[in-house]
């Protein structure tokens, strides 16, 4: 079953990353940079990977992408927009429509059910679901492998809790899917099928993909893999660079 | 936007702390409420207790005690009034009806109250439920919580100041107090008055004068009640006078202000009564308000520390795209239903407390209490459930203002 691409979903854009830096900041003072200098740019589609060392900045820049900071210096757009100019309101708004978000830990709401977790993102908005909510939130279980709709998502198996944060991600259909160490904390197997279901549906929707992971076997089938050290993009993208 | 599924899931991760913290509520706001309940239908209960003394003259002293002895049968020694009282009232063309009221003994607990049938029917307001109205020395009618049945005997003893004996029971002492060769039997019922008469034996006057050595009031023999014309009439301690008009009701007082009586509206005791026990409310229900404060306060700073332990989820919440105000209506939410829960089970355990504590009353007094709570009680509730509304900003406001992309970055 496919992950369904629909004409609601936000227009698919490029984003891109130019010149961004992001400082650390300790008593509300600078010190020192966190990310500097980036520029990246992912096209409508593409899956891109970053890797690099712990502490190189690798979550900052995630969070830079997804409009969670305002980076010190540079800009991210969104097609022709300045996202990263836009006060916090309309950043969390354009973020509801256009990113989804897995996390490295799942992030579930552990005392919420499958579905309610699913459907999480669409809480946002209305305070009645869009029709057919739920019934999608139960094709996008399906299609995750979520057989049993448990009660209280702290039930399940971390594999299976990631491939609901997966489904959770795609409620909205999103035209970004960003990914921060989505199998680090799962074993192989479990991890191979969570990047499958990631790969599987950028792919299907036609979203772009940025995943920040240290995972070989899941860089391997990005598009492009950086590696970033000590918050700067280093030379030329790497493909596969990281096998073993 | 709809908080609501993450306002349960933050309610269940509560786990006993989202039962115990509305209960701590409810038990804090029932006091205030049901203190405001209770007075009220305590002041109901006294009134209508007190609805056929329009006016009461007795010997010079404390109305106070007047009003405690006659009206709320509360056991005291009063001086009396000269008999002679009773013969004036009776000609007096102001005067509707006039009963002398005489105790001093009880039987089994239960006051024995000397009077006229004329009085036992509250002026011929009551007609018994069961049986007659006394019509001769000797004969008793008793009100509708009395413990006897029709042809009971009644032996009276002599009872002493603040004496307190349970109902129905023969206390250890009332034998050595009995007087002798004194007996009546149960002619009547009377029907329920919500007031201490519904506990006492009304026998006529001139049985309590004779059982004393004092006579029987009347010149001649013949039928009891009024007139009482004997040369000396015993003394009374107090009596009941029910005048024709409010003019009237005036007037009397005026005229019996002097000359070895006072005479007042029992009505006037009661006003300055409440007015005290009012201030007393007050002042409990304040300090009830300030209790709900501190709680309301304790609770709001559980949920601050808690907004603390959650950062994470709602940063989570604002990554997927939640906007800040919805972090801020879901922590809210949270802290307004356990404040609003708290309220609804504090009205239930208010109402259960006004019922228990009525109860009580009506069994150490007699005065029958149907409190219930009123729109009056519930308002300072209200005010409260918007104070603790405020309260709850506090954990919203902490949720509200957390920054994101660190908090995530921390875990």
């Amino acid at each position: 079953m496919p992950f369904s691409a629909t004409p609601e979903r936000a227009a698919a854009a490029a984003l891109r990353l130019a010149r961004v830096g992001v400082d650390r900041r300790e008593r509300g003072r600078p010190a020192g940079a966190i990310l500097d200098d980036i520029d990246l740019v992912l096209a409508a589609g593409e899956t891109v990977a970053v890797t690099g060392p712990s502490g190189a900045g690798k979550t900052t820049l995630l969070h830079a992408v997804a409009a969670l900071l305002r980076p010190d210096r540079g800009t991210v757009s969104w097609g022709d927009t300045d996202v990263s100019a836009w006060p916090e309101r309309q950043r969390d708004r354009w973020r509801r429509d256009t990113v989804g978000l897995v996390f490295q830990d799942f992030a579930l709401v552990p005392e919420l059910g499958v579905i309610e977790n699913i459907l999480l993102p669409l809480r946002f908005d209305g305070f009645r679901l869009p029709a057919e909510a739920r019934r999608r939130a139960e094709a996008l279980a399906a299609r995750v492998g979520i057989e049993m709709l448990a009660p209280r998502t702290a039930a399940l198996s971390r594999g299976e809790q990631q491939r609901v944060a997966v489904a959770r991600a795609l409620i909205r259909r999103p035209a970004l899917l960003l990914a921060d160490e989505p199998t680090a904390s799962l074993d192989a197997a479990t991890g191979a099928r969570v990047a499958d279901l990631l790969l599987d549906a950028a792919r299907e929707t036609g979203a772009s993909l940025l995943i920040v992971s240290h995972d070989p076997a899941l860089l391997a089938r990005a598009d492009r893999v950086h590696r970033l050290v000590a918050g700067r993009l280093v030379a030329e993208p790497l493909v596969a660079e990281a096998a073993p | 936007m709809n908080p609501f599924p993450v306002v349960r899931a933050d309610l269940r991760s509560l786990r006993w702390i989202a039962l115990i913290a509305p209960l701590l509520v409810a038990v804090a706001v029932s006091v205030g409420v049901a203190l405001s309940a209770q007075e009220r239908a305590l002041r109901q209960a006294g009134t209508q207790a007190a609805a056929d003394f329009d006016l009461l003259i007795g010997a010079p002293g404390s109305q106070t005690q007047l009003v405690l002895t006659a009206i709320y049968l509360q056991p005291e020694a009063l001086p009396l009034i000269d008999g002679a009282v009773l013969a004036a009232l009776a000609r007096d063309p102001r005067v509707k009806a006039a009963a002398p009221i005489a105790f001093g003994d009880m039987f089994r607990g239960f006051p024995i109250i000397g009077t006229t049938a004329d009085f036992a029917t509250r002026f011929g307001r009551l007609a018994p439920t069961e049986g007659r109205v006394f019509a001769r020395e000797g004969e008793a009618v008793v009100g509708a919580d009395v413990t006897l049945a029709l042809g009971d005997a009644v032996a009276p003893s002599h009872a002493h100041a603040g004496q307190k004996s349970p109902f129905g029971v023969e206390a250890p002492d009332e034998a050595a107090h009995r007087h002798a060769g004194v007996h009546y039997t149960v002619v009547g019922r009377l029907p329920r008055l919500g007031s201490p008469y519904d506990r006492a034996v009304l026998v006529p006057i001139e049985s309590v004068w004779e059982t004393h050595g004092l006579g029987n009031g009347h010149a001649a023999e013949g039928p009891i009640g009024p007139p009482f014309d004997a040369a000396t009439v015993p003394g009374v301690p107090a009596v009941a006078v029910k005048p024709n008009a409010v003019a009237d009701a005036y007037v009397l007082r005026a005229r019996y202000r002097q000359g070895g009586t006072m005479a007042f509206f029992p009505a006037e005791v009661l006003v300055s009564v409440y007015r005290t026990l009012g201030d007393v409310r007050d002042l409990m229900v304040i300090a009830a308000v300030l209790n709900d404060v501190v709680v309301f306060a304790a609770i709001a700073i559980l949920l601050l520390a808690l907004a603390g332990l959650r950062r994470r989820r709602y940063a989570v919440l604002r990554a997927l795209g939640a906007s800040r105000l919805y972090v801020l209506a879901t922590v809210w939410l949270g802290a307004a239903v356990i404040l609003a829960a708290g309220c609804a089970a504090g009205l239930v355990l208010a109402q259960l407390t006004v019922w228990i504590v009525g109860a009580l009353v009506e069994a150490r007094t007699g005065l029958s209490l149907s409190p219930s709570i009123a729109t009056a009680d519930v308002l300072p509730l209200l005010a409260l459930l918007g104070a603790g509304s405020l309260l709850a900003l506090l954990p919203a406001l902490a949720a509200f203002r957390i920054p994101v992309a660190d908090t995530l970055r921390q875990s």
